[in-house]
């Protein structure tokens, strides 16, 4: 029974930091039709920058966290104006974005290598490698500060979204484009706001990573089919759908790795993405009222 | 004075397509319905997108209030007074009922009237009101165009331009979205109208214009365009109009 509530809690720790890392690419996908296969590759660029700040200067990750985002979050608005505006009316569109995100995501990849080798690197404050003891379960501090600060931003998205001007903006851009341009929404902003969210919210995910994994510029990889298939499973532009696919598979992922070996652990996600698209292609909630 | 809308010899087309309109023109009387019929691909849709903003005008003009729309943006023309409710009408299917409104009045420069205008409109159709909680989505055929026509409302708008209102509606419900497009006529809001349903939106019109080959055939007081034996033989059907 201890078993089985330490796994619980492990599993829904993890769930927590993906949920971050995977409603950016959300959002992103949600406003613009963009798969950015790039995310995780700026993930890690925001895990790095968290990295640096903390071994140089000192800096504790949580706190460089807003600096990571607002830096991401304007290479974010860079990349739009070069990348994809441009695109924007070509017919290929969609095509055009997969080839290009994945092109950006060797860009960073290979930029990130070059800067800083492939070494792993992990930040290491002193919460990271801490533990809360209930009897004989245990809490890891690291990878619950990241959860509950995971759980606030997006608290913060959904409520900016819901309640904001410029969030009710996006929501319309998202369900219909042509009405929202039609009722004087400037679409092309609200495109390049919602990719330097999406983008800060990366960064943002990246402070939290550097210290729950060990990271190197290559690992981006092994994270795309576990985000895509947490979009997916919520239902692609779902933000609350990510959130919940993101606890689910992290506590099946959790409990496979307890009980059937830590090696099958990651082929869960793949398992469940394979099994989304064949039963319900449209997400567990691609049809109930989204949160974003 | 000038005109409130003017169409002359308009030309326009999607993307590098082939030019759908082709010399279209057209004049409105403030303050009535017009209707604009034809068969399809005659460019009706098109001359209202043209009008909007959404397509190029690429020969000839539109000019509001004598002052031309060319190269304005379909914001820049909601914000002048001219509303289009396309024919999908552009509700956001998982946004409430009141978020659907308060996006109607999103280019609205005074924010604090939003609210009331809202409340007037509620006030007005007692349906959106009972259902302002509920997803756009879910709502039958009829409250989503009744939604759609009272969100223009919102911007107090001189123009409003429907195309096909009537599309996948009861009879019965289509002709309270007349009634209700006769009601926003009384007040001053001039009605341009695309219907497939070529009789019935006649009937219900002040004025008519017909629309082939991306030209305009003829325009007329509705009852005289109902009446030519030409225009019934081949764009009522042929039958007598009742």
């Amino acid at each position: 029974m201890e078993q089985i509530i330490q796994t619980l809690i492990l599993g829904l720790a993890l769930g927590g930091v993906f949920a971050l890392m995977g409603s950016g690419l959300s959002l992103v996908f949600g406003v613009m039709r963009i798969v950015n296969l790039a995310h995780p590759s700026l993930i890690i660029a925001g895990a790095y920058a968290t990295y640096w700040a903390f071994k140089l200067w000192g800096i504790d990750p949580l706190v460089m966290l807003p600096v990571a985002a607002i830096i991401l979050a304007a290479i974010g608005v860079l990349l739009y104006k070069l990348v994809f505006e441009r695109e924007a009316r070509s017919a290929k569109y969609s095509e055009m974005t997969v080839l290009l995100t994945f092109a950006t995501a060797m860009i960073v990849e290979g930029a990130l290598g070059g800067m800083f080798t492939n070494t792993q690197r992990v930040t290491s404050p002193s919460y990271a490698t801490d533990a809360i003891f209930i009897g004989n379960i245990f809490i890891p501090t690291g990878q619950l500060y990241a959860g509950i600060v995971s759980l606030l931003i997006i608290s913060a998205l959904a409520l900016f979204l819901k309640y904001s001007r410029f969030g009710n903006a996006i929501r319309a851009t998202t369900q219909n484009r042509e009405a929202a341009e039609l009722l004087g929404v400037n679409v092309n902003l609200v495109c390049i706001m919602s990719f330097a969210i999406g983008i800060g919210l990366a960064g943002a995910a990246g402070s939290l990573v550097s210290f729950v994994f060990s990271f190197f510029p290559a690992k981006h990889w092994e994270w795309v089919a576990v985000l895509m298939s947490l979009v997916v499973l919520g239902g692609m532009g779902s933000i609350l759908g990510t959130v919940i696919a993101s606890f689910m598979l992290c506590v099946v992922a959790a409990f496979v790795g307890a009980y059937v070996g830590a090696t099958w652990s990651t082929m869960t996600f793949f398992l469940a993405l394979f099994l989304i698209l064949l039963i319900r292609p449209q997400g567990l909630f691609g049809e109930k009222p989204e949160l974003a | 004075m000038p005109e409130l809308l003017d169409v002359s010899s308009l030309t326009a087309g999607y993307g590098d397509g082939p030019a759908i309109l082709d010399g279209a023109h057209l004049t409105v009387q403030p303050g009535k319905v017009h209707c604009i019929i034809g068969p399809n691909g005659a460019g009706k849709s098109t001359l209202l997108k043209a009008i909007c903003g959404m397509l190029k005008i690429r020969k000839g003009d539109v000019k509001f209030k004598g002052e031309s729309l060319k190269g304005l943006r379909p914001d820049q023309i909601l914000r002048k007074g001219i509303c289009f409710v396309p024919q999908e009408r552009a509700l956001f299917p998982k946004m409430t009922v009141r978020e659907n409104l308060r996006m109607g009045g999103y280019s609205l420069a005074d924010k604090s009237g939003l609210e009331r205008a809202i409340d007037e409109i509620e006030e007005r159709f007692p349906i959106l009101r009972e259902r302002r909680d509920q997803h756009a989505g879910t709502m039958s055929g009829g409250q989503q165009q009744t939604l759609a026509m009272a969100r223009t409302l919102i911007v107090k708008p001189d123009i409003v331009m429907l195309d096909e209102p009537s599309l996948g509606l009861a009879p019965k419900i289509v002709q309270e979205m007349f009634d209700i497009m006769k009601v926003m006529a009384s007040e001053g809001i001039t009605i341009l109208l695309v219907e497939q349903n070529a009789l019935m939106g006649l009937k219900n019109a002040d004025w008519g214009v017909v629309l082939d080959l991306g030209r305009t055939l003829f325009e007329g007081p509705a009852a005289e365009v109902m009446a030519d034996p030409r225009i019934q033989e081949l764009y009522l059907g042929g039958k007598k109009a009742a």
